[in-house]
């Protein structure tokens, strides 16, 4: 085959996972290009302006400290930070940012510009080249061959993207652009089981025919915590957004025209993420809300396009506008872009290996919506993972595994590979067995070092995550080692703090699982200069060890007894009915699944506990069976 | 694999009376265990693979349940792999259960059925057996497992337990929305609905659990024996009871030389009657033999009725036999009340000082009072009414996550008084649904999730 470049891993798609994918292989060494249907829209938001919130935070927070660039991108362009949660348990907390949504992209873009081995290419992919069971390459609309030893499929919702607004439907891959048609036939003829989903965006608003002080302003935190291990502050301006709120003239009017929408009229066939519903489903489903939440948020520093988040609908234009026109502050806004509704392909995530490579062909990569997720932060640590083994790949290295106990993107990975999906996968820390441990704020030291061993942490960056290392253990030194006595003048007051009984003497770590004991009642009690060198990042991280302390043992505990046998592996040829003693039912439930260790079968919803220890026995006893035969 | 992480207990000898029972404790905690049972606070390790003569004592109380042949298997050297540690007790059931009952106190839990095997599989041990000994063995444990998976898919236990999981499920619903859609418009919680809910829940979780200790006995079969000295009428009464002449009844005290147990049923309550031979101290061989077997039916029995005759003054016998049944479940019977010298205050003024659950007079010749006697057996197995409680835990294991699942809650109550953060709370509440998720199958993640979303409507 004659090609016109030659490279060692292929990108296709500049979104939020084909950019940390780039980055990522072609910092590990591989000579890399990233195909985009269009250079100037590499790193666009397609949706909401935002990046982070719970769950999503910490998977920002981990690809930082695996060397992923999207931390440092929102650090830069963020223009309204929040800490979520803040009331509760810092295992719970996550940052939030609404980002200038050209300024991003724009940063995204000269991030990957400053990345030696990283070409940009703009092309549409009408087909993988494939030799046997490995790919080698890419073919492109123009005719053009590009040669790869990985190729990372990082396209959005742009295969078979079909747009909906109203009745109306148009092909296309997000608003203003074309549908990739060929590349999903390619993936189809290599035998990947696709299916649809859906997702959806609300209407953008011109932000002068709003009238503001009809809504509640929702301010940015003073202190605002930034995504990155390696951002000291937040140095940009920071904006409010505000809050609003639909009502009942506004439900009826989208009752009374539900038969408009696609969503009702059977025109959708794929299946859209419940926690991200359109405001007709809102309407339908809950009929006894009176009002809905909405969030009226800028756009950036230099416009005045303003999102309606909370408004996602897939009505015709027309009624979008009266629709906005019936909330009371909004009665002459003007909608400069409809929000519409659309359905995509996807890959089944089970073809994959947990380095998110396909099982079935060799060096070919998916990451990112295709696997069947929603949301820039879900993308983007796939795009890092897939990055990472691909580059490995090229470069004749092992590849990096990360595991669930120890990162969320570890979780949203396993969940994917073994359990599918069924509507878009969006992160949330129930997911996780480990949540108390797996904190936005000890993503470092969780991950640091395998980043570093990757290669993906610079000298700079190491010499920061080093220092912080080294503080922290002082910090947690000093938290175990000083003691407040009974004689001490803070003593009663503490007792009447907690309420509670404290000894003869306390330690400050375990004054800090007392009720009613906050980072400033514990800050007081310390000499000047023991504050001295204190950062208070690293005082909170101290303390959320002590806090959890207690309970991870709890937690672990239940979980590993749960699941003393989960690696045990089942043969991928084994056919469930040979087990005995499993009901048609259960039969059925794990040949759909085909779990690939007993952990995964553990996992199948329906399963009974004696269908799960029938089957235990079985593999136990299967185990042995090799050394006697 | 070294070690499956948890410490599981189980009787290694068939169920019932033998000459001894073998309770086999494996798992890392298994050498505390037998420190514990054992009052051993020394330093030194005991000597692995040798027997020694140990009091076993309750942990709890100090009480002292049987000398026993105690004997530590060091991992890997043991049937399982891991520690092991044996107590070779006399074979009283009784006494066994209580043995186990206190294990289990301890961080050790019952054994499913087949998992020392199973443990000894997973640990290598079974390795070298031949493959067919190794599939029988598997085989066998998969018609245990298959016969519990019916039982527990038809299982009324299960079924019980829904509406407790619901409620559990609902409040985990309720306090994993509040942390996960922190910007979504969601009802406000009241710390105290959730602690009031829990704390039902936990006392529903109890009442079942409580069911276990007769739900136990209602499963195996209630043993009655009863006793009394010499020609207190325990033949006659034992005769009445069972409706027929079972055993030979004369005015010769001690005729009745061996015990004799026959088995009836009541209200669908399995009953074995035992009649033993009257307490004395005697010459006679073969008399003598029968006592001593009247002392082991007395302690293996489950309820014991002791027969004093009304018509004379207690005898030191009669005092003898009142103060020994103390301490067991036990109902007095004041036999002959057709006699003219009967009287049944003297024995009603010397049981109010015991703990006797009730005196019935009663006449194993006219049959007088013989219903109140019967019901007075039965009161402490079954409702008011007189029917069997609607559902008994039966299964120790049931009882054992019952039991854990209690606990979780508690500690989450406590968290919640202490105002502590959602996740934490939380921590304990998903503990107790994997628990009775062992019971009545898990709950997903996904089905969490899924009724947050039916639950409340979220998402921007």
């Amino acid at each position: 085959m004659v090609f016109d470049e030659i490279f060692d891993v292929i990108v296709i798609g500049g979104g939020h996972a084909g950019c940390e994918a780039a980055s990522a292989a072609a910092r590990l060494g591989a000579n890399t290009a990233l195909l985009t249907l269009n250079l100037d829209l590499i790193g666009q938001m397609s949706c909401n302006p935002a990046i982070g919130g719970i769950g999503k935070g910490h998977l920002v927070r981990e690809m930082d400290a695996l060397g992923g660039i999207m931390g440092r991108v929102i650090d830069r362009t963020g223009i309204q930070f929040r800490l979520l949660n803040r009331s509760r348990g810092p295992a719970v907390q996550a940052p939030r940012a609404q980002a200038d949504r050209t300024l991003y992209r724009v940063e995204m873009r000269r991030t990957l510009e400053a990345t030696p081995n990283l070409s940009l290419r703009q092309g549409l992919v009408t087909d993988l080249l494939v030799n046997g069971n490995r790919i080698v390459g890419v073919e492109l609309q123009d005719a053009r061959r590009l040669a790869a030893q990985a190729v990372i499929v990082a396209t959005g919702t742009f295969l078979n993207g079909k747009i909906h607004t109203g009745r109306k439907t148009y092909a296309g891959g997000r608003t203003g652009e074309p549908a990739s048609t060929e590349l999903p036939q390619s993936l189809r003829r290599l035998g990947f089981p696709v299916g649809r989903l859906k997702t959806g965006t609300p209407p953008r608003l011109d932000g002068r025919t709003i009238d503001w002080d009809a809504f509640e302003p929702q301010p940015p935190d003073k202190d605002p915590v930034p995504f990155s291990f390696s951002t000291d502050q937040i140095e940009q301006d920071q904006l409010n957004c505000f809050l609003a709120y639909t009502n009942e003239s506004l439900h009826n009017k989208i009752r009374d025209n539900l038969h408009e929408s696609p969503l009702y009229s059977g025109a959708i066939q794929g299946i859209g993420p419940r926690y991200c519903p359109s405001i007709e489903d809102k309407v339908v489903k809950f009929p006894e809300k009176t009002r809905h939440q909405l969030f009226v948020e800028p756009e950036g520093f230099n416009t005045n396009e303003v999102y309606l988040n909370g408004l996602s609908t897939s009505l015709p234009a027309q009624l979008q506008q009266e629709i906005v026109n019936l909330i009371p502050g909004m009665d002459d806004a003007q909608i400069i872009r409809p929000g519409y509704a659309i359905e995509y392909d996807f890959v089944d995530p089970r073809e994959l290996t947990p380095f998110l490579e396909t099982a079935r062909i060799k060096g070919l990569f998916l990451a990112g919506q295709i696997n069947g997720t929603t949301g820039y932060e879900e993308a983007g640590c796939q795009g890092l993972i897939a990055g990472i083994n691909a580059g490995l790949l090229t470069t004749g290295r092992e590849p990096f595994r990360i595991h669930r106990e120890e990162s969320y993107i570890g979780v949203l990975i396993d969940d994917l590979i073994t359990q599918g999906v069924d509507e878009p996968y969006r992160m949330f820390t129930s997911r996780s067995e480990h949540r108390l441990s797996l904190r936005h704020d000890n993503a470092d030291e969780r991950l640091g070092p395998k980043g570093r061993e990757l290669g993906l942490i610079g000298d700079s960056e190491w010499e920061r995550f080093s220092q912080r290392r080294d503080r922290l253990a002082k910090v947690r030194r000093l938290l175990a080692s000083k003691k407040i006595r009974r004689t001490d003048p803070a003593f009663a007051h503490l007792r009447e703090v907690t309420g509670q009984e404290l000894g003869d003497s306390i330690n400050l770590g375990q004054l800090a699982l007392r009720p009613n004991i906050t980072v400033s009642e514990i800050t007081k009690l310390l000499a000047e200069d023991e504050k001295l060198h204190l950062q208070p990042r690293d005082f909170e991280t101290a303390l959320a060890d002590c806090l959890y302390a207690g309970y991870l043992e709890s937690q672990d505990q239940t979980s590993r007894r749960l699941r003393q046998h989960d690696a045990l592996a089942i043969p991928e040829t084994l056919a469930f009915k040979a087990v005995g003693s499993l009901s048609h039912e259960m039969v059925e439930r794990l040949e759909r699944v085909k779990p690939r260790n007993f952990g995964d079968a553990r996992k199948i919803p329906g399963l009974t506990p004696a269908a799960l220890s029938n089957l235990l026995v079985y593999l136990t006893a299967q185990q042995f069976r090799p050394l006697n035969s | 694999m070294s070690s499956t992480g948890d410490s599981i207990v189980a009787l290694s000898t068939p169920p019932g009376r033998g000459g001894i029972g073998v309770i086999r404790v494996s798992g890392p905690d298994s050498l505390s265990a037998l420190r514990r049972m054992t009052g051993d606070n020394s330093e030194t390790e005991p000597q692995p693979n040798y027997m020694n003569l140990r009091a076993v004592v309750d942990p709890l109380n100090g009480e002292t349940l049987d000398q026993a042949l105690v004997c530590y298997f060091k991992a890997p050297h043991s049937f399982t792999g891991e520690d092991v540690v044996e107590f070779h007790c006399h074979g009283s059931p009784v006494l066994l259960r209580r043995i186990v009952d206190a294990l289990l106190r301890l961080d050790v839990r019952l054994a499913s059925p087949g998992e020392f095997s199973l443990r000894a599989v997973l640990n290598g041990r079974l390795q070298l057996t031949q493959a067919e000994a190794i599939r029988d063995l598997i085989d066998a444990q998969t018609d245990v497992a298959a016969q519990q998976a019916t039982r527990q898919l038809s299982g009324e236990i299960s079924h019980r337990l829904q509406p407790a999981k619901a409620q559990l499920l609902k409040m985990i619903v309720r306090l994993e929305s509040s942390l996960e859609f922190v910007e979504d418009d969601l009802p406000q919680l009241e710390q105290s609905e959730i602690e009031n809910r829990l704390a039902e829940l936990r006392t529903d979780l109890r009442s079942l659990a409580d069911t276990f200790v007769r739900g136990r006995l209602l499963h195996d079969g209630l043993k009655v024996a009863i006793v009394g000295r010499p020609n207190a009428g325990k033949s006659s009464l034992f005769n009445r009871l069972l409706g027929y002449e079972r055993t030979i009844v004369t005015e010769v005290p001690g005729t009745t030389r061996d015990t004799i147990s026959e088995a009836i049923g009541w209200d669908g309550i399995p009953i074995t009657l035992i009649d033993t031979a009257g307490m004395r101290t005697t010459n006679d061989q073969v008399e003598s033999l029968g006592v001593e077997r009247t002392h082991r039916a007395a302690a293996d029995a489950d309820l014991l009725v002791v027969v004093v005759d009304g018509s004379q003054p207690l005898t030191d016998e009669d005092g003898s036999v009142l103060r020994n049944a103390n301490g067991k479940r036990h109902v007095v019977a004041i036999n002959k009340s057709d006699l003219p010298s009967f009287s049944s205050s003297e024995v009603a003024e010397k049981v109010s000082s015991g703990d006797a659950m009730s005196a019935v007079s009663v006449s194993a010749l006219t049959e007088a009072g013989l219903t109140d006697l019967r019901a007075a057996m039965l009161k402490p197995f079954v409702n008011g009414n007189g029917a069997t409680e609607g559902l008994m835990i039966t299964n120790a294991r049931h009882h054992d996550l019952l039991l854990r699942a209690i606990d979780a809650l508690a500690s989450s109550e406590a968290l919640i008084r202490e105002r502590a953060s959602e996740e934490i709370i939380l921590v304990g509440l998903h503990n107790a649904l994997k628990f009775l998720g062992q019971v009545t199958g898990e709950t997903t993640t996904e089905e969490i999730l899924g009724q947050i979303f039916s639950t409340f409507c979220i998402g921007k």
